[in-house]
């Protein structure tokens, strides 16, 4: 036996929980965007951009077929956002995702390789809005 | 490091027990609850923090990095080593630091080792899948990482508790 460990937790352990809380809170603020207009979804394949759709272009749903690292997604992708309908990796992570609608937002298909990420597009010049 | 018989086979028991503790654990699927690649209890973290102060940072290292190769070879999937080894060197670097702070209980040591558990994995997917994406999870990865980590500091310090009269903790 080396040493004996302190059993019953006490503040110190609490600044511990703090920062790491903390850190998360810190780390969302940054990388989550309120941005639900103008997104961009990158979809990726091992680490190469394969495409990249303008979601408010588009008319109606619209699906891609993913094959990668012998696994097939079915992507559904809407002007409201993206979501992995279907998917034959062990994990299913991707699938309980669920549908990703703000800027900042992803999923992530480990077995496949295959990432979505959901980008707002800056727009700086051109319209912003058309008022009457 | 010269290691004597008794050492040798308490690393292989606990290297076994840190194997069977991931298995186990599949069938708690986290991942139900919250959806995120790669989220768990982390119960081999118990066997991590009783090394490190049973064993002391060498044996600790030496069991981490046997389970993680047997790990990864029982999978069949040479891709986790990078996972598991990243997650559990980050955690035990933060661990064997933590545990030398003089007033830190096994608590504060736990939690600090499943946070840094996410990061290095959440470092390994960004490798694997060569962009940022991953990063979006840290910090829900974070936040549960201070459930987990309290949880694995009950078992670990009910461990102790359990030990403490034993001829194990007497040398």
């Amino acid at each position: 036996m080396k040493r004996f460990p302190e059993l019953k937790p006490n503040g110190w352990d609490m600044m511990v929980l703090a920062v790491v809380v903390v850190l998360g809170i810190v780390l969302s603020l940054g990388w989550m965007s309120a941005e639900t207009d103008r997104l961009t979804a990158k979809i990726s394949v091992d680490g190469v951009e394969t495409e990249a759709v303008n979601l408010p272009q588009l008319r109606q749903e619209e699906e891609r077929t993913i094959q990668a690292n012998g696994y097939t997604l079915y992507l559904v992708l809407s002007q409201k956002g993206v979501q992995v309908r279907e998917s034959d990796c062990p994990t299913q992570d991707c699938v309980h995702t669920g549908i990703i609608t703000r800027a900042g937002q992803s999923i992530v298909c480990l077995p496949a390789r295959v990432t979505v990420q959901l980008q707002g597009t800056v727009a700086e010049d051109g319209v912003d809005a058309v008022l009457g | 490091m010269k290691l004597t018989t008794k050492q040798l086979t308490l690393c292989a028991m606990l290297t076994a027990m840190a194997l069977a503790l991931s298995y186990v654990e599949n069938f708690l699927p986290l991942s139900l609850a919250i959806p995120i690649p790669g989220i768990k209890l982390g119960l081999a973290n118990i066997v991590t923090v009783f090394a490190l102060y049973a064993l002391g940072p060498g044996q600790a290292l030496l069991i981490l990095l046997a389970r993680s190769l047997l790990g990864a070879v029982f999978a069949g999937n040479m891709n986790a080593l990078i996972f598991s080894l990243l997650g559990g060197l980050a955690a035990l670097a933060v661990e064997i630091f933590l545990s030398r702070l003089p007033r830190l209980s096994i608590y504060g040591v736990s939690v600090g080792g499943a946070a840094s558990h996410n990061c290095g994995q959440v470092a390994a997917a960004v490798l694997t899948l060569g962009n940022t994406a991953p990063l979006y999870y840290l910090p829900v990865l974070l936040w549960v990482s201070g459930f987990t980590g309290a949880l694995t500091g009950l078992l670990a310090a009910g461990l102790f508790r359990c030990l403490a009269h034993t001829n194990l903790m007497k040398e």
